[in-house]
């Protein structure tokens, strides 16, 4: 039930290799790491970092992108998600993964796409994830669900949902996720409700959608389900419209007071650069990529988040190598857990938000040494 | 450190994980908030470890089967009390 990962095209990699020894690193990638400095020793780290500074032995929660086949094309998707890839995992190899995640002790699996119910082996690896025992999130536009789904996913466990709105209002979501969706997702989270599955109603904070948060609490809290609340990222189709979308500065302040008045929403640790406001907010104050967490893409390309899905930031990919070996042996993986404050080392509040989203910085500026392009002290 | 007659019981929904630093308590729930600590103490990891294989959660059972010193059982009941805190371990006195 355990054996290695064995994917098509790779035959004679199923040893471990020595650290930094799997993949080459981009030159692009490696300059930009290289130019933020060296980290602090491992001593001096603050919180949650000092334990992620050596790189646990496998990550906590895997965002897994299953596939990048979508039924609606939003906006601002960060993995750019429409049609199927051709060298998409298989449900075969799937499988084989949800066993080695299993093996590596890891907590969560976060299934996300494009859309998880198009892919055609989804119940295959919700069932292995039950067997092996592994806490399963399905990240889902709602769209998809019916009475009979919503009925036949009970017997997966343990499993709760995410399903996307991102404004409180039919106007607001179907800018940005299409014409209809807000009906539709209603409709996903209703199906959900009426057979009692875990939910959380996630949304992307807009600078549109910042107005309508309590309306998106009250929704959420009318399914009896949780809201969560995460970041604009311009990763993806999320480039195009980050400069429209994201958030103010003055929203993020108000934003800030709203979740200390909301201590039941959720926020995915996204908005730990908001710290330098001088209110730490709960959870990691610190990024996870390629530390606490990963992100799986169709293709079997492994990135350090679900939002650093940049070419020359893969670690490498489970065609070629397991994922185990690339998580703990990869060199880009190894140059990014060591990764400087860059411009931030001399920031008062560097320990605070740690200099924010590395992603954020490259997708807007390609550069890992400059300080968060959301820096609230700017 | 508390009294006897207190029974500690290791919470089933929570996984352990081993790691150089200690460990991770893990409790389904999910990644946001409050169901993930980093312990580091590899004495109390494996004391979890034990209480959750060997003695089915109970985690007073797996500290009396082994010959702590009297500092170390009192330091582990001290960590107990904080896990109890944090959610992850139920404390019920036996009647």
């Amino acid at each position: 039930m355990t054996e290695p990962v064995r994917f098509l095209g790779r035959q004679t990699r199923l040893q471990s290799s020595p650290i930094g020894a799997v993949g080459k690193i981009d030159p692009l990638a490696l300059t930009a790491m290289q130019q933020t400095g060296t980290m602090m020793p491992q001593q001096t780290g603050r919180g949650s970092q000092r334990f992620l500074q050596g790189g646990l032995s496998a990550p906590i929660t895997i965002t897994w992108e299953i596939t990048a086949a979508c039924n609606i094309a939003c906006v601002h998707c960060l993995s750019s998600s429409g049609r199927r890839r051709p060298r998409e995992l298989t449900t075969q190899q799937s499988l084989a993964l949800v066993d080695e995640f299993a093996d590596m002790q890891v907590f969560q699996l976060h299934f996300g796409g494009g859309e998880p119910f198009i892919y055609p082996g989804i119940w295959q690896v919700l069932e292995r994830c039950t067997e092996r025992g592994l806490v399963m999130c399905v990240s889902t536009n709602g769209t998809l669900i019916t009475p009979e789904r919503a009925r036949r996913l009970k017997q997966y466990d343990p499993l709760y949902f995410q399903v996307s709105l991102d404004g409180g209002t039919a106007a607001t979501n179907d800018s940005i996720r299409g014409k209809g969706v807000f009906t539709r997702a209603l409709r996903g989270l209703e199906l959900l409700a009426a057979e009692e599955h875990s939910l959380t109603v996630n949304s992307v904070l807009t600078r549109h959608s910042f107005t309508e948060l309590d309306r998106l609490y009250d929704i959420a809290a009318s399914f009896n389900a949780k809201l969560r609340v995460t970041r604009l990222r311009p990763s993806g189709r999320g480039q195009d419209v980050w400069g429209d979308l994201h958030p103010t500065r003055e929203q993020y302040r108000e934003f800030t007071a709203w979740l200390s008045a909301h201590p039941d929403v959720l926020t995915a640790d996204s908005f730990f650069h908001l710290n330098a406001f001088g209110n730490k907010l709960p959870g990691l104050d610190v990024c996870g990529a390629a530390t606490a967490t990963c992100c799986i893409c169709p293709e079997g390309e492994v990135y350090p988040c679900a939002f650093f899905q940049a070419p020359e930031f893969e670690a490498g990919n489970l065609h070629d190598n397991t994922f185990k070996d690339i998580w703990r042996n990869s060199s880009l993986f190894s140059f990014y857990r060591n990764m400087g404050g860059g411009a931030c080392s001399g920031c008062g509040q560097y320990g605070a938000c740690h200099g924010g989203c590395p992603a954020t910085k490259w997708f807007v500026h390609r550069s890992l040494q400059i300080k968060d392009p959301e820096c609230v002290l700017a | 450190m508390s009294q006897f007659p207190v029974n500690y019981r290791l919470i089933s929904e929570v996984k352990i994980r081993r790691e150089t630093f200690g460990g991770i308590l893990y409790k389904y729930g999910c990644a946001d908030r409050g169901a993930l600590s980093f312990i580091n103490s590899p004495q109390l990891i494996e004391l979890l470890i034990a209480g959750q294989q060997q003695h089915a959660g109970n985690l007073s059972a797996a500290i009396e089967s082994h010959n702590y010193s009297f500092a170390s059982k009192r330091k582990l009941y001290a960590a107990l009390d904080d896990l109890v805190k944090r959610g992850y371990v139920l404390q019920h006195v036996e009647g």
